[in-house]
């Protein structure tokens, strides 16, 4: 059993992230970080730094932690991404971000924590910064 | 998805595909040289029609047979994969695209052609699929007909 | 001397300077992408400028080859990810140079290297080219014959593909330029009776669909790339030293670029790894190349836009383009109504010295660019291939019925995008066959006045001291394959090559993926088919041959 975090550098994903090495020493369990960038550009915003990659892995082993990395890119839908991922790892929780959005931003944009709460068959743990 | 973020490109193609092109380049040699010599292929000191594409089609038929001695050289070929549909289906879209532009004009069938590249061959959202399509047009539009005022058969 | 002052006039006329403008911005834009090279940009955009005056479409399109050479560094520098082929070398030490902070400083120098490199080879082309074209006018068909001849074939020589598959793409294209009515029976040779055909398959439609609308679908099967973080750029002043360490590096980048530029089949591509070679083997502590050394952006960079302006000259005084980039551009002048050749620098010098000296501006704007706006530029590449690729299939698809009004050209150039793409997958380099159907006709004619003149007797040809000399040329060139193992021993250059390719396999800063670039740089150089991918024979070969 895993504990899976989606992860964007942004302070959302550090929130998730920082939530989520809780979670995953609480339960004695691996912490998965996906780190999952649209893929199709040669370089893009959501896409993590190798430094700041490392950063996390010595973040979570402070922590007692054992961290695994995925940075494959995603064509698609991220939200379907991460449960696709969650399935495949049989994660215990998914650990997300949560962005502060006003009401009508929600109505047009429709987010991607949204979808995963609303779709996923495993607990979810949402973060706010 | 588990794949590592590397830059993939598909196998390296077997003996097969480069005996076909060879095949084709022997084909197209010997075409070459029939074609010529119902030309007329003349002679050195009165060079007809057809002696410059006879010594071409020598010439291919003699490098398609190289080639074919070496297949296995398989060199940067690619082989066909399942990717390929995706091309299928974007000269598909083409086709229609060439059939239909000169009875309906150009504006349909680019913000179609658009839609299709973008939401279905690029897995784009609908949202940027639509707005990107429909900014296609309309730049098209004010570039091709209002701006260069070129004679592309158009709707409006 | 006052034609070379009256093409200035031609170069500030407000027009040319907006499209030399338009001309390096584009370029710069599409060297920074990877995947799209100036060839294939030019023949997209070849319809476009149908309604341009010639100098000033010719002004826009060089721009946008020599422009290229520019932006295909940035992304070398700051991403391990050449934009252009010409700038794989680059990568080794660029790269080097933004894992230790000093982006900036590869980024300054590279730029100032572009500079001084092209201005110097715009000033040895305003002197030589005049001398070669007089030279030329004393050409007579058996000289083309043989010229044309030794073109395709040293470009076939250095393509990516290797040598065979590079000849076969040249036959095709020889007899793709059969097709039509011939210049002296007005037979019809292969139109199939399809009016369409009947004068010839445009060139156009073949650049657009082989370059353009091919690289556009072999670009859409999926590859899986690395996405990266975007970086950073700080302090593009390189300091005092580093100017004084690399002004050799420079200076010897120039003089080399310059030459490799010249030669039939040289270009960009050989003179970056040729002078990244040269001051390795230079320099008293070889050891530095590959961790951060200066001199190893600033030599390439410098080498790679001298070639890139020098290539002009055997395109505008002989009329024989040396690359696929430079066949586009021929294909451009010939649209225009004018034949580039010996005669072009006196009956139309305006056109000639416009473009020679629009070379000046484009390169100053590109200084001014290059440094203050690199992160602007940068940006581009967060857009997505799935987005860009309907864009210039569109731009490509309306823009060829656009140069005769006609859907068969249309239909022409998704056929030649299929022949492109499969060709692309089988390993055929497009370019050969695009510079052949360039040549061919030009060929065709100078070899059957040549025999004609001869009686029929081939020896004619050697019996001339010019064509003879170039027929010699090409008879070495043709047997070169059979002398490599022994040169392969000999030359060092391969052996550093090899271990410079090493370096970026080992540079990676994730371990589980040795060298990711490397396709992509083999791509970048299958897209700029001017070039031919880096491999270990080029270098052999032109060193042997120069």
């Amino acid at each position: 059993m895993t504990v899976l975090v989606g992860y964007l550098p942004t302070a959302e994903g550090e929130a998730a992230f920082t939530a989520a090495v809780d979670e995953a020493k609480r339960r004695g369990e691996d912490l998965l970080v996906v780190n999952s960038p649209r893929g199709g550009a040669p370089v893009s915003a959501e896409a993590a730094d190798p430094e700041r990659l490392a950063a996390l892995t010595a973040e979570a082993g402070r922590s007692g932690v054992a961290l695994r990395l995925r940075t494959t890119p995603h064509t698609g839908e991220l939200a379907d991404e991460l449960l696709h991922v969650a399935a495949q790892e049989s994660a215990s929780v998914i650990v997300i971000g949560l962005r502060r959005r006003s009401p009508v931003g929600k109505l047009f944009l429709g987010s991607t924590a949204q979808r995963i709460l609303l779709t996923a068959d495993r607990p979810v743990l949402a973060v706010k910064p | 998805m588990s794949t590592e973020p590397v830059d993939e490109r598909p196998p390296s193609a077997g003996p097969l595909s480069n005996l076909i092109a060879a095949a084709v380049v022997v084909i197209l040699g010997g075409a070459a040289i029939a074609g010529s010599l119902a030309l007329g292929a003349g002679s050195p000191s009165e060079p007809g029609p057809g002696t410059w594409p006879l010594i071409i089609g020598a010439v291919l038929v003699v490098l398609g047979l190289a080639l074919a001695v070496r297949a296995r050289d398989t060199g940067e070929a690619e082989r066909f994969t399942r990717s390929g549909l995706l091309v299928a289906a974007a000269v598909a879209s083409m086709i229609a695209f060439v059939a239909v532009i000169a009875t309906i004009g150009f504006e349909i069938p680019t913000l179609l052609l658009a839609f299709v590249w973008l939401r279905f061959l690029g897995h784009e959202s609908w949202r940027t699929s639509i707005i990107t399509s429909v900014g296609i047009v309309v730049v098209f539009y004010a570039l091709f007909v209002g701006a260069l005022d070129v004679t592309i058969p158009h709707l409006f | 001397m006052s034609s070379v002052l009256d093409g200035f006039a031609v170069v500030l006329e407000p027009t040319n300077l907006l499209y030399c403008l338009v001309g390096v911005v584009i370029g710069m834009l599409i060297g920074v992408l990877p995947g799209l090279g100036p060839a294939a940009t030019i023949a997209i955009l070849l319809p476009i400028t149908f309604g341009l005056e010639p100098v000033t479409a010719i002004i826009m399109l060089a721009g946008i080859f020599y422009g290229a050479q520019y932006g295909g560094t940035i992304t070398s520098v700051l991403l391990r990810l050449p934009g252009e082929a010409s700038s794989v070398v680059t990568v080794f030490d660029g790269h080097a140079l933004t894992r230790q902070g000093r982006a900036g400083t590869a980024l300054g120098i590279a730029a100032i290297g572009s500079f001084v490199g092209g201005t110097l080879a715009i000033i040895a082309l305003t002197f030589v080219a005049p001398l070669v074209a007089d030279f030329a006018l004393d050409f007579g068909p058996p000289e083309y014959t043989a010229l044309a001849l030794l073109g395709i074939l040293l470009v076939a020589t250095i393509s990516s593909g290797g040598r065979l598959r590079a000849l076969t793409a040249a036959a095709i294209g020889l007899l793709l330029a059969t097709v039509g009515r011939d210049d002296f029976t007005s037979a019809e040779r292969f139109t199939l009776g399809n009016l369409n055909l009947a004068d010839g398959l445009d060139f156009v439609p073949i650049a657009m669909g082989l370059f353009g609308l091919g690289e556009i679908l072999y670009n859409l099967e999926e590859r899986h790339r690395k996405v990266q973080a975007p970086a950073t750029v700080a302090n593009v002043w390189p300091s005092r030293a580093d100017l004084r360490q690399s002004s050799g590096a420079i200076g010897r980048g120039s003089v080399l670029g310059f030459f490799l530029g010249i030669l039939p089949g040289g270009g960009a591509v050989l003179a970056s790894l040729a002078a990244y070679a040269l001051e390795k083997r230079r320099s008293k502590h070889p050891e530095r190349f590959g961790k951060g050394a200066i001199e190893g952006v600033a030599a390439p960079e410098t080498a790679n836009n001298a070639a890139a302006t020098s290539s002009f000259i055997p395109l505008l005084s002989l009329g024989i383009p040396a690359n696929a980039t430079m066949a586009v551009i021929f294909g451009a002048l010939l649209i225009q109504g004018v034949t580039p050749g010996p005669q072009l620098i006196t009956e139309n010098p305006e056109l000639f010295w416009g473009v020679v000296n629009s070379m000046y501006i484009g390169n100053i704007l590109l200084l001014i660019m290059s440094i203050p706006l690199v992160g602007l530029f940068v940006r581009i590449l967060r857009v997505r291939a799935t987005i860009l690729a309907p864009i210039t299939v569109l731009i490509t698809l309306v823009g060829a019925y656009t140069v005769n009004n006609s859907v068969f050209d249309i239909g022409l150039v998704i056929a030649f995008g299929v022949i492109g793409y499969l060709m692309k997958k089988l390993g055929f380099d497009p370019g050969p066959m695009v510079l052949a159907f360039v040549l061919g006709s030009l060929l065709e004619t100078s070899l059957r006045r040549s025999l004609l003149l001869f009686d029929g007797d081939p020896t004619g040809f050697f019996t001339r001291p010019i064509s003879g000399v170039l027929l010699a040329a090409l008879i070495a060139v043709a047997l070169l394959p059979l002398a490599q193992p022994l040169l392969r021993r000999r030359t060092p250059l391969a052996a550093e090559k090899d271990r410079g390719e090493e370096e970026v396999g080992r540079g990676t800063p994730e371990a589980r993926d040795p060298g990711p670039k490397e396709p992509q740089a083999k791509q970048a150089a299958a897209g700029t088919p001017d070039s031919g991918a880096p491999d270990p024979n080029t270098s052999e070969e032109r060193n042997s041959a120069t």
